[in-house]
């Protein structure tokens, strides 16, 4: 190592190009200098490396909690410590994120909640855990409620489980959807929107999956009647504790668990069977399908139907677009609220310069919590997602996010779509009268299965009109 | 040798400015050393963030979804630290981002190539001093840009390539976009280069020392002159669809939309063009950008090779032309990263042939560096051992582009690990090795000190370990796309997840190692043993100057002899021969000419 | 250890070469080849493998050699004071050239079939990729797409028929992906608004993957389909199956698993 001595020695001698001073110094070879040298960095060294694997050894975030509903529990003002015992009811029916609890009562099976539930790791035989956290919570987030990380970026947004309304489904109106429609979307995706199949996945997964979802969908009714009943009948200082109080316990189990799951187990009743004499025959020829077409046609622009008002006179869906969807309701609504606050402050400090004495304090009160509760609700504010439009959806496409059979359709029309502006056509429960009959129906699915193969479709298929108008949203 | 002593003294006088406030020497100084330094530090800082954004990628490719250490616990505490996958997305564009525009380019050109260009050539200054300070300066509006992209909400996630309509639609939330803010950083970065190319240019050209022909210069600066012309030919095209991409984002002119095309979150814009437009104004810069990230390592790694073999740089003409050749090739061959892009085919067959072609001078320098050894006094100094690593990973890097070029075998690897393996051969194997190697040589220059030796060299042996634990298995990983943040959803990829949990690890271990270097560095700024004026009894110019050289860089006025590699000369009984020392026959020495 | 550095510099062949050797029997290789022309391409990179293998460990070995033997501290011989050969930078000119031009030339078939060839047959169905979803539009029994009796999947489970060339018309509804069939050795990308065609053959049923290959947004890796290759009666049934579910009135017609 080192270079060679000789040429060190010449150095010396050298002075052909600086008189004042030598080009080369004479300095000992770099690598030879070191040696006398000890270097202290070891130290320095052992320090760095404990630094980081300090650093990276706390750098780990504790395992996901569930969260309290905030919107709903700010807009009832929920007493902190009523919030607590709510939290704690939860936890003792429901589990956490990682260890999920299916109460007896609720009829949900533990074994697939076990599967979907904590967080992501495969087993040595390859088996899955966390499929919930690997698939879903991104987007639908830990507690279900629809605002995962991914949620900000989505158009449409990811669903909230929490009030148990879902829209695609083959039940009347205001029924939940059966396994089986649950299934469907996890099977097929929603064309048109983030949600993608998962088809690919294996069935037992898939199945698991929709359990989990039914599991978030009855903890959250569960919250907001346990959060509706706090805020109606208690006082801040009144004591919420089903565990010491039977009566609590008696009322919590049977007056509101008991409602949320009969309504998910009676769903499978309440699936609309559309009339064996209603439905089209298999063998119609292309005139007779024309035919069926042009009157749904009639209907659809016909007041009766009135499809025309929201999917508009071309059916791109630039009919009525200024509507919102019962989530997106209310957020818009909480801030409505909020800002109502904001004028009752102003109105609440006019009357302040008027006011005297006792008056004044009282006023004075009514400012400092109306203030307090603005405060709370713009912190809510900020971490809900901006309301947006519901945008009726554009027919020329081919692209039917609740499916594209004739009974998929048919149920669309028949049920409407369950938290959104599109309303049901058909009976609101078994045997009640609805604006269409279900021949109406059948020739209004073959119009809606006919229009992307009009003419005038063809050019059109990636109209403009619909699309900028979402992104202009509010 | 008249005709030099002749020009001596019409050599012209730069006057320069006097010592002035704290603020114009460190902060806003023109002198060309500073900002090198400048740039050098603020790149080092850039590589620490992109190393530490890489750590993120690859911590989700071996444990995907698990909770990230730091990160996942500073954004997504309420997932348990799980990462979003967008997250995911936005951590591989950034590094990209950052490793290539704000780390390799300005560390080459900005801080090697300030630092050395007047230095080797024996020039005082930069030809232009204060456009020279204003190309460090615009780097900062990039800095900013880059570094604010992380805090509007979401990060660029549309890769560095950023390709529309992708590019257009992606985070589309609220006014401030990121996409806007790293379409401005790469604009920013585009006037710094070109203004460092401009006075890089001048400067080779108009500010050698008397007899410094250009075939007497030193590798390294013929590195930096190809560089600078690169760069002043293709930047135009790239601010071009720069501003291009920002119009179609900003009010929606379409120039890579096509007809009647929509998307979610996307203004309705006017429609009309090509996506895949983009891709050939990206890649007719990003091809040449890619030789931008390499010839000056090459060139500086010449220069190590050369010095440390105690032997003349074999084939020394050989060596420009294939620089230039790379050069010239470099501009035709963009196409090649398109191959299934759905350009035409037989378009792809024409740039194949010139691809394979391209191959052809990286070959050409490869055997000369080992013609280099041949026959030398090898002395396995620090920046030796980087600058041999240089060549041992950039012959890995430069074979496995030929699988590339070959387009039937491109359908199968593009866009797969293979090529990520392969630029990161050439970039960070290749590259960071050179610019390591440089550091280590020239730091001494740089700050008068010397680095610790032993330590720099547990540093290249970590290092260079854990470099080739990372990046070498992506070779096998036949098939196994980039860019997913779970390619363990495949039944195909499944098999790869223990070889990419072997992977990380060298990788962790790898930043770990990089403790040392940063350690060395500053504890040997202020604690080295003294350096002297040529510690490594070097050839060239710049170590013919005070360590560290002052204002206006040489005390003397420095008039060149003969060409830079002169190791071993029979003619002197050293066994180095600077460019300055007249030949022994020539005694006495030609006047010197005082430079103040 | 005064030869400690240039061990180190052999390392990399010995590992490297051992690494290609080792990799395979851990099944870290190609993923398997289903389709009657991956050989093809899977030829070429052995070929390029082999070539650039022996270029590799020439070169390697080289440095690692002269690293081992012009080593200052044992090498008492002077330095060899050359600045270059002529002789040498022409052969190692034209020898690397003439065989770079050979490889592309021996390219150039393999990557007309798979790319410019297009057999003149009836598409088999179209793809359209979506954020995040591969959809597939057969064309039913008229044998024309974008007509009512068109059978289309949203579920990314995509059967097409063994033993037969198969057609396929690939699109994009939003933006830049990549239909890649990794055990088909085939790959290319969607543009929107551009028709791509991409044609292969199966010539025995099998399952495999469908990978998106070009980044296209943050669900890129959420991108997936399934190919099954059935032979024609069986793909023939299942696309009837199919027709019959979408075209169903009723509710019980279609369960799902």
């Amino acid at each position: 190592m080192g270079i060679d001595k000789e040429t060190t020695r010449q150095e010396d001698k050298e002075t052909w190009c600086d008189p004042v001073s030598p080009c080369l110094p004479v300095s000992p070879s770099p690598c030879l200098a070191m040696r006398g040298r000890e270097f202290s960095a070891t130290a320095w060294l052992c320090i760095g490396l404990v630094g980081v694997a300090a650093f990276v050894g706390c750098g780990k975030a504790d395992p996901p909690q569930f969260r309290l509903n905030m919107m709903n529990v700010v807009a009832k003002q929920v007493a902190p410590q009523h919030q607590q015992a709510i939290a704690n009811i939860l936890g003792a029916m429901f589990g956490t994120p990682d260890k999920p609890y299916a109460m007896p009562e609720t009829g949900l099976d533990q074994k697939k909640l076990n599967m979907a539930a904590g967080p992501v790791w495969s087993d040595q035989a390859g088996e899955d855990h966390g499929l919930y956290r690997r698939h879903c919570a991104h987007c639908h987030g830990i507690s279900g409620d629809g605002h995962g990380p991914t949620a900000d970026i989505l158009n449409p947004y990811p669903r909230d489980y929490r009030p148990g309304v879902f829209k695609f489904k083959s039940t009347y109106t205001s029924a939940e959807p059966t396994e089986a429609d649950l299934l469907r979307i996890v099977h097929d995706g929603i064309p048109g929107t983030a949600m993608p199949s998962f088809a690919l996945l294996p069935p037992d997964q898939r199945a698991a999956l929709v359990e989990y979802v039914k599991y978030l969908s009855i903890r959250g009714e569960m919250e907001k009647a346990l959060e509706d009943y706090v805020a109606d009948n208690l006082d801040p200082g009144d004591k919420f504790d089903p565990a010491s109080n039977a009566e609590t316990k008696k009322l919590i189990l049977d007056d509101m668990l008991k409602p949320i799951v009969e309504a998910w187990q009676t769903a499978k009743d309440q699936v609309i069977v559309p009339d064996e004499k209603s439905i089209p025959p298999d063998n119609r020829t292309v005139a007779q399908i024309a035919d069926s077409a042009d009157k749904g046609r009639e209907l659809f622009y016909g007041t009766q139907a009135n499809c025309v008002k929201c999917h508009g006179p071309t059916a791109l869906g630039d009919g009525q677009q200024d509507d919102y969807s019962d989530w997106n309701k209310a957020t818009h609504d909480f801030i409505q609220a909020t800002n109502a606050k904001l004028a009752e402050m102003e109105a609440l400090r006019k009357d302040l310069t008027k006011a005297k004495g006792d008056d004044a304090e009282h006023i004075k009160e009514q400012i400092r919590s109306t203030q307090k509760e603005y405060k709370e609700r713009e912190a809510v504010i900020a971490t809900l997602l901006p309301p947006r439009h519901a945008i009726p959806r554009n027919l020329r496409e081919g692209i039917l996010r609740g499916g594209r059979r004739p009974i998929d359709i048919f149920w669309r029309i028949s049920a409407g779509i369950r938290g959104m502006p599109m309303p049901a056509s058909g009976p609101a429960a078994p045997g009640a009268p609805g604006t269409l009959t279900q021949e109406q129906i059948w020739q209004l699915v073959d119009y809606v299965q006919s229009l992307p193969f009009e003419p005038a479709s063809q050019p059109l298929k990636k109209g403009p009109v619909n699309s900028s108008a979402v992104s202009t949203g509010e | 040798m008249s005709t030099i002593t002749a020009d001596l003294h019409v050599q012209p006088q730069v006057a320069h400015a006097h010592r002035g406030s704290f603020l114009t020497t460190y902060v806003f100084s023109r002198d060309h050393k500073v900002i090198g330094i400048q740039f050098l530090f603020s790149t080092l800082i850039w590589f620490l963030i992109g190393g530490l954004l890489a750590l993120g990628v690859r911590w989700q490719l071996a444990w995907p979804w698990s909770s990230m250490p730091i990160l996942g616990k500073l954004v997504y505490s309420a997932q348990g630290g799980q990462i979003a996958p967008e997250a995911y997305t936005m951590l591989f564009t950034m590094h990209a981002t950052v490793m290539i525009f704000l780390v390799i380019i300005p560390i080459l050109a900005g801080a090697f190539g300030n630092f050395l260009i007047p230095l080797m050539i024996g020039a005082e200054d930069m030809a232009f001093p204060t456009l020279n300070m204003l190309s460090y300066w615009f780097m900062w509006p990039a800095f900013v840009c880059f570094g604010a992209a992380f805090f509007v909400g979401a990060a660029p996630g549309a890769g560095w390539t950023s390709y529309p309509p992708l590019a257009l639609t992606v985070f589309h939330n609220g006014w401030l976009q990121p996409q806007m803010l790293w379409l401005l950083g790469i604009a920013f970065v585009g006037v710094s280069s070109m203004m460092g190319s401009v006075n890089y240019l001048t400067t080779i050209i108009q500010m050698r020392a008397p007899g410094m022909t250009m075939f007497r210069l030193p590798m390294t600066i013929w590195g930096m002159f190809i560089t600078a012309v690169l760069q002043a030919f293709a930047l135009p095209v790239l601010t071009a669809a720069v501003f291009m991409q920002l119009l179609d984002l900003t009010v929606g002119t379409g120039f890579f939309i096509p007809e009647g095309w929509t998307a979610t979150n996307m203004a309705h814009a006017a429609g009309g063009g090509q996506p895949l437009l983009w891709q050939h104004l990206f890649w007719f810069y990003s091809h040449p950008a890619v030789y931008i990230m390499i010839l000056p390592a090459m060139g500086m790694v010449s220069d190590i090779i050369s010095c440390f073999a105690r032997k003349p740089l074999f084939g020394y003409k050989p060596m420009v032309y294939s620089l230039a050749g790379i050069a010239g090739l470099g501009f035709i061959v963009w196409g090649h990263h398109m191959f299934v892009s759905g350009m035409s085919p037989v378009l792809g067959m024409t740039f194949m042939v010139a691809t394979m072609f391209i191959a052809l001078p990286s070959a050409i320098k490869v055997f000369n560096w080992l013609g280099t050894l041949w026959g030398g006094k090898i002395q396995f100094t620090t920046p030796m051992l980087f600058a041999m690593a240089f060549v041992s990973m950039f012959i890995i890097g430069g074979l496995s582009g030929i699988f590339m070029a070959a387009t039937p075998v491109d359908i199968m690897i593009h866009d797969t690990y293979f090529i990520v393996a392969h630029f990161h051969y050439v970039l960070f194997a290749g590259t960071a090795m050179g610019v390591f190697g440089g550091i280590y040589f020239w730091f001494p220059k740089m700050f008068g000190r010397m680095m610790n030796d032993r330590w720099g060299k547990v540093h290249f042996l970590l290092t260079f370990m854990f470099l080739n634990g990372v990046f070498f298995p992506m070779h096998v990983l036949i098939g196994f796309p980039r860019r997913l943040a779970d390619p363990y959803h495949y039944a195909t990829f499944k098999v790869f997840q223990p070889i990419n949990q072997f992977m990380t690890i060298c990788a962790i271990l790898l930043v770990t190692s990089q403790i040392i270097f940063v350690v060395n560095f500053f504890y040997s700024m202020f604690f080295g043993p003294p350096a002297g004026r040529n510690p490594w009894h070097s050839n060239t110019l710049e170590w013919q100057a005070p360590s560290p050289p002052g204002h206006g860089n040489f005390d003397f006025q420095p008039v060149v002899f003969r060409g830079p590699y002169e190791y071993g000369s029979p003619e002197v009984d050293i066994d180095y021969y600077p460019q300055t020392m007249p030949p022994p026959q020539n005694q006495p020495a030609p006047a010197p000419v005082p430079a103040h | 250890m005064k030869h400690f550095w240039a061990l180190v510099f052999l390392m990399v062949p010995v590992c490297g070469v051992l690494t290609f050797i080792i990799a395979p029997h851990y099944n870290v290789w190609f993923p398997k080849d289903i389709s009657a022309n991956g050989h093809v391409i899977d030829h070429l990179f052995m070929f390029i493998l082999w070539l650039t293998g022996i270029i590799f460990v020439a070169t390697e070995g080289a440095l690692f050699y002269f690293a081992w033997k012009y080593n200052a501290r044992s090498n008492p011989e002077p330095v060899k004071f050359s600045h270059g050969s002529h002789t040498l930078e022409v052969v190692w000119t034209i020898l690397p050239a003439v065989t770079l031009l050979f490889i592309a030339i021996y390219q150039m078939n393999a990557w007309a079939d798979a790319k410019m060839r297009r057999p003149h047959i009836p598409v088999t169905a179209e793809i359209t990729g979506r954020q995040f979803n591969w959809d597939v539009r057969y064309p039913g029994k008229d044998g024309v797409l974008h007509t009512p009796d068109d059978i289309v999947r949203t579920d990314g489970d995509i059967h097409f028929p063994s033993g037969e060339e198969v057609l396929l018309i690939i699109k994009s509804q939003d933006v830049l992906h990549s239909f890649f069939l990794p055990n088909i050795r085939l790959k290319q990308d969607v543009v929107p608004g551009m028709d791509q065609y991409m044609w292969f053959k199966v010539p025995e049923p099998a399952v495999v993957d469908i990978v998106c290959a070009e980044l296209c947004g943050w669900g890129h890796y959420k991108m997936q389909g399934r190919a099954t290759f059935e032979p024609r009666p069986a793909f023939d049934e299942w696309l009837s199956q199919k027709y019959t579910e979408q075209e169903s009135h009723r509710v019980a017609e279609a369960p799902i698993q």
